[in-house]
């Protein structure tokens, strides 16, 4: 099975970088600590429900699959920096068979940064005291489903089209810019105006907005942004495949 | 059938032409050099053999499969061990040779099997759970050339396979290629004059995209009335002719 082989070789290539651990589980937990922390600290009165344990979780889930993207394209253009990528061009599999070999071990690592998100906040919801809607959680993996299809494609994409330097470096505009515009960090819907005009014109909102509403078990808007969201997600893969065939040609 | 034959192969990348109507004919269980220096063209042909870039203008095929029109058929009968590292670095030596044979789509027994054959046939056994990221450079080479092995292909692409090693691994890697000889057709392409003269049955010699002469090595000595294969390349690069 070369999809199998393949995948199996890139999840243990991830899994024995340390990196993977710091940021695709290990920041955004403590990003979630910190901002619940931050969160207790503002007096109720502010009504600030951004801070609250379960939006913080919704959108730090988010905010960890953006470096899921930035270790797909550190992946790909590491293979493509050596001639790992060269021979197996030159070996049997399809084109397909590599991006299921690709896609599939970061799907895993995203599966792992929601199972984290959660597992935190469970332990943190306590101690906090704050309630978490566990019931809601399946749910939110479902919704998830998109946000991931859509960073590992532009993680493929700037994998294929850029070098082992500066596709770290493009992937954290990326990285920067999504918690903003999903509104990880602030109430889009609080601040609105021309703001959360520029949010809407990208992915990131609806993932994290999608998240939200179902943790919050307020399921009205969902349907809409889930719709936007697999649109761009669709989107962003079928170019990733097609950057990939067109970099594959010109080898 | 031969196993590689090209007629009026030709590669362009903008008006200049990589390789130029390239006539070649290989015979099965040969070991034929391609010998050039950088830029003659070597890696673009063994790119077009191996289905990695289309050519431009005539056909090539591989035991009788076309390039072009039957690629699958053909990366079914080849590997290749590149000019680089083509290694995975993080795996250790046994999964590096169980992803490949994986990947042409052994079963994991066989794949199990072929692996430990593989580590013993080529003495990887004290280095068989290092990763390959802790290899000497020769070692690595050689692990690439495993990679390629573990597959059984028919015809087997060494680009450039000793390239920037020392002379103790290079020679090591000699001995490893001499022990393949007639097992397989390898075509291996190199700059290195006694590197051609060691291991070739016969050395096509490539310049500005053509291969200016063919031959075996003493063919190629006789026809410039030279003693080695570097006076004989010089020779010939400054004019061209065909020995065999």
């Amino acid at each position: 099975m070369p999809v199998k082989a393949f995948a199996a070789r890139n999840f243990k290539e991830l899994i024995r970088d340390p990196l993977s651990y710091i940021f695709c589980i290990g920041l955004p937990i403590v990003m979630l600590v910190i901002m619940t922390i931050l969160g207790r600290s503002i007096p109720s009165q502010a009504e600030l429900e951004i801070f609250s344990l379960q939006n913080q979780c919704a959108g730090m889930i988010v905010f960890a699959f953006s470096f899921v993207m930035l270790f797909t394209a550190l992946l790909i253009s590491k293979d493509r920096a050596g001639s790992l990528l060269i021979r197996l061009f030159a070996s049997p599999m399809r084109s397909y068979e590599f991006i299921i070999g690709y896609a599939i071990p970061l799907a895993l690592i995203a599966v792992a940064q929601i199972l984290a998100c959660f597992g935190a906040s469970i332990i943190l919801s306590p101690a906090i005291g704050e309630s978490l809607n566990i019931q809601y959680i399946p749910l939110c993996f479902l919704v998830s489903i998109p946000s991931v299809i859509l960073f590992i494609g532009l993680g493929i994409i700037f994998g294929f089209l850029f070098s082992e330097k500066s596709a770290p470096g493009l992937s954290s505009i990326i990285i920067s810019a999504a918690p903003i515009l999903g509104g990880v960090w602030m109430d889009l819907d609080m601040i609105g105006g021309q703001l959360l005009a520029v949010a809407k014109c990208f992915p990131f909102y609806y993932a994290v907005s999608s998240c939200r509403k179902i943790m919050e078990g307020n399921f009205n808007d969902v349907p809409q942004s889930i719709m936007i969201l697999s649109i761009w997600a669709v989107l962003i893969f079928i170019a990733s495949v097609f950057v990939y065939r067109i970099k594959t040609k010109e080898n | 059938m031969k196993a590689v034959k090209t007629t009026e192969l030709t590669k362009l990348y903008g008006n200049r032409r990589a390789v130029d109507g390239l006539n070649l004919e290989i015979e099965r269980g040969e070991l034929y050099s391609i010998l050039g220096v950088n830029g003659a063209g070597k890696t673009t042909l063994i790119k077009m053999l191996c289905c990695l870039s289309r050519p431009s203008e005539g056909k090539a095929f591989i035991l009788g499969k076309s390039v072009t029109e039957q690629s699958e058929e053909v990366k079914r009968l080849i590997n290749l061990s590149t000019q680089a590292t083509a290694v995975a670095l993080n795996l250790t030596v046994e999964e590096n040779l169980r992803m490949m044979a994986g990947i042409y789509g052994m079963k994991a027994d066989e794949a199990r099997q072929k692996t430990e054959e593989m580590i013993k046939a080529l003495s990887f056994e004290e280095y068989k759970s290092s990763r390959a990221k802790t290899l000497s450079g020769g070692w690595r080479r050689k692990l690439s050339i495993a990679m390629a092995l573990i597959t059984q292909p028919k015809i087997l692409f060494l680009d450039e396979p000793t390239l920037g090693l020392d002379v103790l691994a290079r020679r090591e890697l000699w001995k490893l290629i001499q022990t393949l000889k007639g097992k397989m057709t390898i075509i291996l392409t190199t700059h290195y004059m006694e590197e051609a003269q060691a291991l070739s049955d016969r050395i096509g010699i490539m310049h500005a995209g053509r291969i200016i002469a063919s031959g075996t090595p003493e063919q190629l000595m006789i026809s410039t009335n030279t003693t080695s294969i570097e006076q004989a390349f010089i020779e010939l690069s400054g004019g061209g002719a065909d020995a065999g």
